[in-house]
């Protein structure tokens, strides 16, 4: 999948994240986390894994995290994914 | 406290009651509700507005909460609603305005710190890579030299003043990078004034012509720059801009000089050139101090060239005095886009006739 434009997925709120994606060359994401220094690779692990399940290879992707599980995590990174590819089609069972 | 508190938006120009009672709110906080805000988050308890935080274009400011309600998470869920409505408005790069007390706070809303001026005002952005990514556009641009020079130029529009100033520039210098002030919010539009300063500059060798940014004079960093009859200019107003030129711009590009021309005119400009040397050269800040040489400036027959004074003849349609002050690249366009901008006057006729001739 490849990301088209800006989109925002998510809040900022205890338990969630915000999930910012934008076009880029290469792929790149940022992490800031009050849990950095606990779960920060496991949150990275968790992104990466979920971008490369949708197949995304490129794209600028930040992230505010506000302590959520990994479910949290994986599915705000799906829907700004989706946003930023304006597409509602998801391979569900790949996931 | 646990009331159940909504979070709305509200249009200052329309909602006039709540504008009001905003105002109240920030002047509680020793804020003013500034006049360029299009749209404030708000929230409300059943008695009123108890926290807000305006959005102007990608400037969010005039952010504050009610005493009693400090230190819930009502910040994050401002900020949240300002990310998402900004994204509407399509901004999703903001800036944010603060007192260096608060940036902790916003840094924990998705806000990152660009510079500070002790004790005043702090700069932020919503990213953790937008000055990064910019630095390195610009560092593909670096050129070798032990001199290396920079203008910076609203050029609206480029006169021979520009020009002189750049000759002059380059005459101290390995290499030139001029940039051209993007927001558009001149007289002249941006993509005018940027093919201007490439075309009065064409041939010129040791000069790179860049497009500006939002990191350079725009609304984010120097807002009262655009703000016209800006009479009261505050201590620091310049020194946002200035403090991220040269802790970032300027060592992106290997940058050791900036060059200005001497202001007669305007006041604002002048403020600027004289603040230039302070935070630009000032050993105490941080980053490499960026020397400030300031060039007089372009005279014809003994009167200083402006680019105020080529607008005045424009709207007077006065080509011909204008001929004697700007570059023929620059007259060229202003007559074929911008000549019929002007009120036909009576001048206006007889200075085409003069011409027809």
């Amino acid at each position: 999948m490849e990301i088209k434009k800006e989109a925002i997925c998510g809040t900022l709120e205890s338990n969630d994240l915000l999930v910012k994606v934008a076009p880029r060359n290469g792929l790149e994401v940022t992490i800031s986390s009050e849990v950095m220094r606990q779960f920060g690779a496991r949150i990275r692990e968790v992104v990466e894994e979920t971008l490369k399940q949708m197949g995304v290879s490129q794209g600028q992707f930040v992230i505010e995290d506000k302590g959520a599980l990994d479910c949290a995590i994986r599915a705000r990174v799906q829907a700004a994914v989706l946003r930023g590819c304006d597409s509602e089609e998801l391979n569900w069972r790949g996931l | 406290m646990d009331e159940e508190l909504d979070i709305e938006t509200l249009d200052p120009r329309k909602d006039v009651r709540g504008a009001a009672e905003v105002k109240e709110l920030l002047r509680a906080s020793g804020l003013d509700a500034e006049a360029d805000i299009q749209v404030f988050v708000v929230a409300r308890n059943r008695r009123g507005i108890v926290a807000c935080a305006g959005l102007a274009e990608d400037v969010v400011k005039c952010v504050t909460i009610a005493a009693e309600y400090r230190g819930s998470s009502l910040a994050l869920r401002l900020m949240n609603e300002i990310h998402y409505l900004a994204m509407m408005r399509g901004q999703s790069h903001l800036f944010l305005y603060t007192k260096p007390g608060n940036a902790t706070l916003f840094e924990g809303c998705g806000f990152h710190k660009l510079v500070e001026v002790l004790g005043h005002a702090c700069l932020m952005e919503n990213t953790p890579v937008g000055i990064r990514d910019y630095c390195d556009s610009l560092n593909a641009f670096r050129q070798p030299g032990q001199r290396i020079g920079c203008v910076v130029l609203n050029a609206n529009p480029f006169t021979l003043g520009h020009l002189y100033l750049v000759r002059q520039a380059l005459r101290q210098c390995d290499w030139l990078h001029v940039f051209v002030v993007s927001e558009d919010a001149s007289a002249i539009s941006y993509a005018d004034r940027l093919d201007l300063v490439r075309a009065g500059l064409a041939g010129t060798e040791r000069v790179t012509v860049h497009g500006g940014s939002r990191y350079l004079i725009s609304k984010a960093t120097f807002p009262s720059y655009f703000i016209k009859d800006a009479c009261v200019v505050e201590a620091c107003s310049t020194a946002i801009d200035l403090l991220i030129f040269r802790r970032y711009i300027a060592p992106a590009l290997g940058i050791t000089h900036r060059f200005i021309g001497s202001e007669p005119f305007c006041r604002l400009t002048r403020k600027y050139n004289e603040d230039m040397f302070e935070w630009l050269e000032n050993a105490s800040e941080e980053g490499q101090p960026v020397h400030v040489v300031e060039i007089p400036r372009f005279e014809v027959a003994g009167c200083p060239v402006s680019a105020s004074e080529v607008r005045r003849l424009l709207a007077r349609g006065d080509f011909v005095t204008m001929a004697s002050l700007v570059p023929p690249t620059t007259l060229a366009c202003l007559r074929a886009k911008y000549a019929f901008r002007t009120q036909p006057q009576a001048d206006y006729c007889a200075t085409e006739i003069i011409e027809v001739k």
